[in-house]
């Protein structure tokens, strides 16, 4: 079997919704992507395979965002392309099936990553309308008088006001930010330690930023009003606990969770590049990073809804034969600080580690200078498919640019979703 | 076989008015009773009130099993320590002091010694028992008294007993239960199962119960908490309409294989249970002579296994025994004893290990009635096989149990003129008859790897019934 291996990516940066970014959509945002990954890689396009992308917010006319982005960028007729979504992990979802393809022997080259643009999701009409609407319009017997009928049967809050779209939970109908509350009050994070953990994130990113640290992975992009974007739009280094604690609570009276501790509502696209070790070596490209394994895995949404990553990360870790001491930087998605320190929580409990994962004491001390070391979604923001390949690329170059071997990601996602992997340097 | 007071009690406008107007008229709470397939966490988003007496034993495998089954857990004189650890893993931290609205109060009985020691019953209940919810459960775990205890330590755990059927008998206005359950020395770890089932709205017209949990089955080798009989076969005799019918739906959503048997005379009705079911119809007369061979045969061809027999097949010949015919008598015997007791035997080579078998008994078995002494002699006579089976067949992991059911709405009682019914439905502390899916529930259980501290028992599913002991 030949190992996968990451060889470069890039992606845009990630802009509040609704700002610089409100005009270019997912598909827009997935072709700037890729467009930066393959300027910077400079791969042979008569070498892509093939490519996968995650995305949430679907365009509903063209829901295989990959086809369009490969269409749009002029690749190879050959090049073909699917779209996968597993929620937040979606980006992550992509990357790993590009790296099973590579290794099962389906592709050589493929490039992955996921987009979206929440300034672009669609409102919909209610679906009583299309059952009403549907069989007049479509009937070649309708006349006048069957539209005034139709009309008549149309009530204007049930049938005609457009539903606005929101992120929650179908099966509980709880919003995301509600169940992060939720798990906040039941694993007593307080909003101290929120707010604490979303400053660090802030500084973090804000120096990763002004060191350059983003520079081979951020691309400029120009939106059609001709003005470009170059670096993560969110990011906050000046800002302080004392402005943190200003913040009213976002979801719930008297609630702990807050915009500042809260990831945003994020318009971006990511994208890496992964081929078989034996074709890098043969294009001459020096690989960054693998992945030794991953895992997913579903909670109960009713229960704790953000904890997958809590039983994701254990298990990817039991399949890389490692434990986390082993592992030298831990990536997790920051979708609410609450989620986070929830997590982590539970990855240092050893009444966790016996009665939820089958271990003897905890998994392990997840200590802050190793997590999240240049910030995470709190700061730079949250487009839902491409925060995971967002973590895969700042993991690939911190892996072949430091003395750090192995780091392990964790990601949670709606539905009770958990993601994790573990990859490791390429000597 | 609609319930008119409890339709009219439902109804808050005059509940208010029967109330304010002080009117001698019961009026029974609507049962929340929990619907479909059990879940992972019957209990999420309850509070569960954990109060304990002196050296309490239960402490741990209460906190391991209180927040795995979703519950809140509350502290009344119970250490924190063992619930902090697994509030951690489960995030259900506990808190101390008594909820607002409980659930269920938990009450740690286990160290009782002496009559002193019973006061903590009273000191822990007393001033919070007001504020249980409707529908809600008092559940107490004592130690099983047995005449090898010195006697002072068995008059002390004996009073439980009492203290349980009264507590039921007050909380029940509420649509509230109190059960009590007995938990030998070693048999902790078979504790959960029960227990969750008990607090779950499941068990919503258990009342008043006394149930001994032990380790004389072996142990089942995995105690699942959803989809509880996944890939297993059951058999379930007068399948096709009733109580039968609400069994054989209840083991199908846990995942069961059901094969529906009935008389060929129930054919139609029988063959939509077992469509319905996704089972497959058995005609059968389990009294004809070559009944027996025909379900062994059957099942052997079929799954070449059984892991769960319910006889539910009964019948009523009642008359006054100055008055019964002789025919009345035998019909009754043979379907209702006879016959149980034939099948098993026969069935006894293909039944799994871990099997579970499960008799229908009844509460005029143990109280005896006016015009049943063919019906109450072949239930009481079914409550001694399940007995003397039991022991027999518990190395190999095999529960076998009773259920003697207390006024359920069927067609059966549907057939009592409407006075005596009316009075009969309230003659038990929830003040209302209780639905086939009541039976069919405790039934489930029964059938479940979870009933394996379970065996050899009369599990009454009355309401907490007045009748009987």
């Amino acid at each position: 079997m030949s190992r996968a291996v990451i060889v470069g990516g890039a992606r845009t940066p990630f802009v509040r919704a609704f700002a610089e970014f409100t005009r270019i959509d997912t598909i827009g945002l997935g072709v700037a992507a890729v467009r930066g990954l393959l300027d910077r890689t400079r791969v042979p396009w008569s070498e892509i395979d093939a490519i996968v992308w995650g995305g949430v917010i679907l365009p509903t006319g063209a829901p295989n965002v990959g086809r369009e982005i490969a269409l749009d960028l002029g690749l190879p007729a050959s090049v073909e392309a699917m779209t996968v979504t597993r929620a937040c992990a979606s980006g992550l979802q992509a990357i790993t099936l590009a790296a099973a393809a590579i290794e099962r022997g389906e592709a050589d080259v493929v490039i992955a990553g996921g987009s979206d643009s929440t300034s672009n999701a669609q409102l919909t009409m209610p679906q009583s309308l299309v059952h009403k609407a549907a069989p007049v319009a479509m009937s070649s017997k309708s006349g006048p008088k069957d539209y005034l009928r139709l009309l008549g049967q149309l009530s204007v809050r049930d049938d005609l006001l457009p539903k606005q779209p929101k992120i929650a939970e179908r099966s509980t109908g709880q919003l995301m930010g509600e169940a992060a509350e939720d798990m906040a009050e039941r694993n007593q994070v307080s909003r101290g330690e929120q707010d604490a953990l979303a400053l660090l994130s802030h500084q973090r990113a804000a120096a990763a930023v002004a060191a350059g640290r983003f520079d081979d992975e951020v691309v400029p992009v120009t939106n059609p009003d001709g003005e470009t974007v170059f670096v993560d739009q969110l990011v906050r280094g000046d800002t302080s606990l004392e402005r943190l604690a200003k913040l009213r609570a976002a979801f719930r009276k008297g609630g702990t969770l807050t915009a500042g501790n809260s990831s945003a509502l994020t318009d971006g696209g990511a994208a890496v590049l992964l081929m078989s070790e034996e074709k890098a070596k043969e294009l001459g490209l020096q690989p960054l990073a693998a992945f030794r394994s991953w895992s997913y895995v579903g909670v109960d949404p009713a229960d704790q809804l953000l904890i997958g990553p809590a039983l994701a990360m254990p298990k990817a870790l039991e399949r890389a034969g490692m434990e986390l001491a082993d592992i030298d930087v831990v990536d997790m998605h920051e979708a609410f600080a609450a989620q986070v320190l929830s997590v982590v929580q539970a990855l240092e409990s050893d009444a966790f580690a016996q009665e939820r994962l089958g271990r003897d004491a905890a998994v392990g001390k997840v200590a802050r200078d190793r997590l999240n070391v240049h910030g995470g979604s709190l700061a730079l923001g949250h487009p839902f498919g491409a925060t995971g390949a967002r973590m895969v690329l700042t993991m690939a170059h911190e892996l072949a640019r430091t003395d750090a071997k192995t780091a392990l990601l964790g990601i949670c996602a709606a539905g009770g979703l958990g993601a994790a992997a573990v990859m490791e340097a390429v000597e | 076989m609609t319930d008119r007071l409890v339709q009219l009690a439902a109804d808050k406008r005059a509940r208010k008015l029967i109330t304010t107007l002080g009117l001698p008229v019961p009026l029974p709470q609507t049962l929340e009773r929990g619907k479909g397939a059990w879940v992972a966490q019957p209990l999420r988003g309850r509070a569960v009130v954990v109060a304990s007496g002196p050296r309490p034993a239960l402490t741990e495998v209460l906190a391991t099993s209180l927040p795995a089954a979703g519950a809140e857990p509350y502290l009344l004189e119970t250490d924190v320590g063992p619930f902090r650890a697994s509030g951690e893993a489960w995030g259900r931290l506990p808190h101390v002091g008594c909820a607002e609205r409980p659930w269920a109060f938990v009450v740690d009985a286990t160290g009782l010694r002496t009559p002193a020691d019973l006061r903590c019953l009273y000191d822990l209940l007393h001033p919070h028992l007001r504020s249980l919810g409707r529908s809600g459960r008092v559940v107490v775990l004592g130690r099983p008294p047995s005449p090898d205890d010195v006697p002072r330590v068995a008059a002390s755990r004996q009073a439980l007993e009492g203290f349980v059927r009264s507590v039921g008998r007050e909380v029940g206005r509420r649509g509230a239960t109190a059960n009590l359950l007995w938990v030998a020395e070693g048999a902790d770890s078979r504790l959960p199962a029960v227990l969750r089932f008990v607090l779950s709205p499941a068990s919503a017209y258990l009342s008043g119960q006394p149930l001994r949990i032990d380790g004389v089955v072996a142990a089942a080798s995995a105690v699942p908490h959803s989809r509880v009989l996944d890939g297993k076969v059951a058999l379930v005799t007068g399948a096709a309409r009733g109580i039968g019918r609400s069994i054989a739906r209840r083991l199908s959503e846990e995942g069961a294989q059901v094969v529906v048997l009935d008389r060929p005379e129930d054919a139609e009705l029988a063959s939509a249970v077992a469509r319905e079911v996704g089972g497959v119809y058995l005609p059968c007369d389990v009294t004809s002579d070559d009944a027996a061979a025909t379900v062994h045969d059957f099942l052997l061809e079929r799954f070449g296994r059984v892991d769960v027999v319910v006889h539910n097949a009964g019948v009523t010949r009642d008359r006054t025994l100055a008055k019964m015919k002789p025919e009345r008598w035998d019909q009754v015997i043979d379907v209702n004893l006879e016959a149980v007791i034939t099948l098993t035997e026969a069935l006894d080579p293909l039944l799994a290990d871990e099997g579970r078998v499960v008799c229908l008994s009844s509460i005029a078995g143990i109280a005896g009635n006016v015009g049943q002494t063919n019906y109450a002699a072949s239930k009481a006579g079914v409550i001694g096989y399940v007995r003397s089976l039991a022991p027999r067949l518990a190395a190999r992991g095999v529960a076998v149990n009773a259920i003697a059911p207390g006024f359920i709405e069927t067609r059966l009682t549907d057939a009592i003129p409407v006075a005596t019914r009316e009075v009969a439905r309230r003659l038990c502390n929830l003040s209302q008859g209780g639905l086939p899916v009541d039976i069919a529930q405790v039934a489930t259980f029964l059938a479940s790897p979870g009933a394996h501290g379970l065996s050899g028992q009369v599990v009454r599913v009355c309401g907490g019934n007045f009748v009987g002991a």
